[in-house]
């Protein structure tokens, strides 16, 4: 599972051509085939085998959701931009997901890092997987990310133009969705 | 989508050892792959949950330039102080600058270089490095330079960080071409007037806080906060100062006003001659000040005499009594009057007159140099720090009014009229790059269209800025700059704010209050930014200075101060002071230098548009909780006004069936419609033919996901726009408007 979370939060990462190559794809290709996820691993072959320069769509993509926008930028990807009132950073629930961080003996690198950032936590969950620590993940998961991660999956959906993240927020959901 | 297959299922199911395998394969080769956290032994809340207290933070909220200190808890801002140990503004900072956390917090703050690879005006972003984006803004800029001449760039700066980039390209590049919103639409005019008269520039140098009379022309204190400004202003009137105002509207200070002019619009210089002449004729002015310092006052008292009361009553539409009642009050506490230069002046395009004639009026009571009047504290000095001025000679030939030998009192810079006119007609000479380093032109420069029409005829924009402003949609690309409470960039030093008080000095320098970096975004201080340009533009030789920190030690080292060493000092080095007064100043009743450039020798009233039938003048002022459109994306200030009310008379309002809290629109002369709407508000407190509301709203850009849309922007409604023949600075008073409410246009009665 560690892998896992690490390709997700790698995959959520800025796309560059050092990493975004056709490894890369042929995982996540062999991913949705194991999943059964057909017509979404057909949509993403066709948008990057369509064109020569399949790359910078997926950077504007990438740019439009979660950088920088016109009308705006579409899903801020941190936590309390959903939890907190006014929808600013560093709200209160990113103080409590890095007081878990500590509480599970980890420390962000940089000191004023925003600590609900979607990589940091996906980065975190493969730790505490690393570590076999199950009850620990399952809770950081009901407590810190399953708040908020709907909203901001239904954001990126409502307004989504390439399949790739599409297909990749619908990934992120299918293996931190609560199971009964 | 197969639903029924379950997390737990497939992690039974795939071959995960595999997948494992190829996944730590695949991104081997990528050196940021690290994970963004360390191993740290678990220590108990507390040992670090302590709040730590950061010195050194200039507020940049507005331009006053509070001493802050902030509040900060494992390595997050919490709040905004005053630093205790400032004499300016002290503990005390306001809503804004209180607000400044929000800023930084900012979700649509700027974060990446951006590349627009979508259409000017209609921007697809393209994240890309700092290599990248100062490499294609090198090239183009240079191509410019190299096709054009160095006068083919503009640059529209603002704020303590534009300062660098601008002189560079002013000094080191060699364009004429920089137009700071600060000269040309605000406060230029002042400083220029006030140099033509009095030899100073004037800042705000009242002494309110001593004073026996202050006087204000259009000044609504408490609606505009400046902390340690507002501090003289309060002290003055606690002191029991008399306050006389004008303005056409009941505004925060005509609450405490003595007496209030209620004036009509653009007539005020026929006000304060009125009230010259009544002085001189009356024998009530400082005679010995103006034997010993006037200049030609025999010409200025011979030049305003037609200025009679009756005349100016019937100009200004204010009661004759009333303004005789204003000089007698000024003449009774002569030479302790405050009469205040204003800020905010480029009104109505006849606005350099008007500040000579208050530069007059203060010389005329002998109010220079004593208590209560027009006095400068003695600040303490500094080095100075920059670029060398290898082309300033070759900006100078090519300054647009230079050419074109008009303006002759322009501020530092270029009349932004004529930047405009030139890029948008080829003459005298091309413009084809285009540099926005913190100031939004869309906003802050009347006729939005051409400003547009401009921005699209370049063959290159950059654009730096904090926030995404209406004019980062504009740039080809756009570069993430730090903020205020992130960077080094300025040193803010002066007096305490009360001359009564023991004279002392201080030096403060902006410091970061928290870290610049983060793993989330990339944003730069101006200086390495400027640098990085200039190394790739070809002009690395110039660079004096390698980073904003070394800029501040570098201009610390005159005062024998470091960095280091204002920080031992909590932010702010302290030293004796000096006795501010007793220092007169010569005036220009009547200026020769004026005469000969071809411009009234004395002050003169001229006339300006009267409103169309039906309309009436737009006017616009400050809100306390916001800096225009600056803050307008703070949820704190937002929510305090989330919108801002259109102020109209009652009686006007009863005739046009208008109820106080009603929606509507505006409409122009030009028929230029408002893009939103606004909440009207009913009042007696504004003339029949002025309405009034507060600046910077309703901006398009929808990226201020919270300011977007809110409230109606009257920089859209200022289409027509007066040039102050002295200065070339612009008038954005001159505009006049109509109702509309329900689609139904509704014309104002007079
Ligand atoms: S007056 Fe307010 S916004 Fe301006 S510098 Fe001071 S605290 Fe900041």
């Amino acid at each position: 599972m560690a892998e896992i979370y690490r390709f997700l939060a790698q995959s959520m990462r800025y796309p560059t051509s050092d990493w975004m190559q056709a490894d890369y794809f042929s995982i996540l290709d062999a991913f949705l085939a194991e999943l059964g996820w057909d017509d979404e691993a057909q949509a993403l072959r066709q948008s990057i085998s369509d064109k020569t320069d399949w790359l910078e769509p997926i950077q504007v993509e990438h740019t439009r959701l979660f950088v920088n926008a016109i009308p705006k930028v579409v899903a801020p990807p941190y936590g309390s931009v959903y939890l907190s009132d006014d929808g600013m950073l560093y709200g209160p629930s990113a103080e409590k997901a890095k007081a878990f961080y500590r509480e599970q003996g980890f420390e962000l690198v940089g000191e004023s890092d925003i600590p609900d950032h979607i990589n940091f936590e996906l980065e975190f969950l493969a730790l505490l997987a690393e570590e076999g620590k199950t009850q620990e993940e399952e809770l950081f998961l009901q407590k810190h990310f399953r708040p908020w991660f709907p909203s901001f999956r239904a954001r990126v959906l409502a307004e989504v133009r390439h399949p790739y993240y599409r297909v990749l927020v619908n990934l992120i959901d299918f293996f931190i969705r609560e199971e009964l | 989508m197969a639903l029924n297959l379950t997390r737990r299922k497939f992690l039974q199911t795939a071959s995960l050892a595999a997948a494992s395998a190829a996944m730590s394969g695949c991104f081997a080769r990528q050196a940021n792959a690290s994970t963004p956290f360390v191993k740290k032994p678990f220590t108990a809340p507390g040992s670090f949950a302590g709040t730590k207290t950061a010195v050194g933070g200039v507020c940049e909220m507005c331009f006053w330039r509070c001493q802050l200190v902030g509040k900060v808890r494992d390595g997050k801002l919490v709040k905004l102080e005053g630093n205790p140990k400032s004499i300016d503004n002290g503990q005390s900072i306001c809503a804004r600058g209180n607000a400044g956390v929000k800023l930084l917090y900012d979700p649509d703050r700027l974060k990446f270089p951006m590349k627009n690879v979508g259409k000017r005006g209609a921007p697809e972003w393209k994240r890309i490095s700092w290599t990248e984006a100062l490499d294609e803004c090198a090239t183009k800029l240079k191509a410019v330079v190299d096709k054009h001449g160095p006068q083919g760039i503009a640059i529209f700066p603002h704020g303590s960080s534009a300062k660098y980039p601008m002189t560079f390209f002013e000094n080191v590049v060699g364009t004429p071409n920089n137009s700071e919103a600060s000269f040309f639409q605000c406060r230029g005019i002042r400083d220029t007037a006030y140099v033509a008269t009095l030899g100073v520039a004037p800042g705000e140098n009242v002494d309110m806080a001593n004073a026996k009379a202050i006087f204000l022309l259009g000044g609504h204190f408490g609606e505009n906060v400046h902390v340690s400004h507002l501090k003289r202003y309060l002290k003055g009137l606690e002191n029991g100062a008399k306050l006389i105002v004008v303005d056409p509207r009941f505004s925060a200070s005509v609450s405490k006003a003595d007496i209030w002019v209620k004036i009509k619009p653009g007539t005020d210089t026929a006000f304060l001659l009125a009230i010259m002449n009544y002085l001189i004729k009356e024998g009530k002015y400082d005679k010995k000040y103006v034997a010993e310092h006037g200049k030609g006052f025999d010409e200025f008292s011979k030049g305003i005499a037609h200025a009679t009361l009756k005349w100016a009553a019937k100009t200004c539409d204010v009661p004759e009594k009333q303004i005789k009642q204003v000089a007698d009050m000024l003449a009774a506490n002569a030479p302790n009057v405050s009469i205040h230069p204003g800020r905010h002046v480029s009104w109505h395009g006849n606005d350099f007159q008007r500040e000579r004639a208050l530069a007059c009026l203060t010389g005329l009571l002998g109010a220079i140099g004593v208590k209560g009047g027009f006095v400068a504290g003695k600040g303490p000095k500094t080095g100075k720090a920059g670029w060398p001025k290898p082309m300033a000679e070759h900006a100078e030939k090519f300054a647009l009014h230079k050419m074109a030998k008009v303006y002759k009192f322009s501020p530092p810079g270029t009349p932004t009229d004529l930047i405009r006119n030139a890029a948008v007609t080829g003459k005298p000479y091309a413009i084809k790059g285009f540099v926005a380093w913190g100031q939004n032109p869309i906003q802050t420069v009347p006729d939005q269209a051409l400003t547009i029409k401009m921005l699209e005829q370049m063959d290159f924009v950059m654009v730096c800025d904090v926030m995404p402003t209406d004019i980062t949609m504009y740039a080809d690309i756009l570069l993430p700059e730090s903020s205020y409470l992130e960077r080094y960039d300025h040193i803010q030093k002066g007096t305490q704010w009360n001359f009564a008080d023991p004279h002392q000095q201080f030096i403060s320098a902006r410091m970061p209050l928290v870290s610049p970096t983060a793993a989330d975004h990339e944003r730069k201080e101006s200086v390495w930014i400027m640098n990085e340009l200039a190394k790739r533009m070809g002009y690395g030789e110039h660079i004096k200075v390698k980073s904003a920190e070394d800029m501040i030690n570098t201009m610390l080292k005159d005062a024998n101060l470091t960095i280091e060493q204002l920080v031992k000092e909590d932010g702010i080095h302290l030293q004796p002071g000096v006795d501010p007064y007793g220092k007169a100043l010569d005036v220009e009743f009547h200026s020769a230098e004026l005469a000969e450039a071809g411009y009234p020798a004395i002050p003169t009233y001229v006339p300006v548009p009267e409103p169309p039938k039906g309309f009436a003048r737009l006017v616009y002022g400050r809100a306390p909780m916001h800096t225009f459109n600056r803050t307008q994306n703070n949820t704190w200030l937002h929510n305090e006004m989330p919108i801002n009310p259109v102020w109209l008379n009652d009686e006007c309002a009863k005739k046009m069936g208008l109820k106080d809290g009603d929606t509507i629109e505006l409409v122009n002369q030009d028929g230029v419609k408002s893009r939103t709407s606004s909440v009207v508000k009913v009042t007696p407190g504004i003339r029949k033919d002025t309405v009034y509301t507060a600046h910077g709203y309703g901006t398009m850009n929808k990226a201020m996901t919270v300011g977007v849309g809110a409230g109606i922007d009257d920089q859209s409604l200022i289409t027509k726009v007066a040039v102050d023949p002295e200065t070339g600075a612009h008038g954005m008073r001159n505009n006049f408007v109509k109702f509309i409410k329900n689609g139904k246009v509704l014309s104002i009665p007079a």
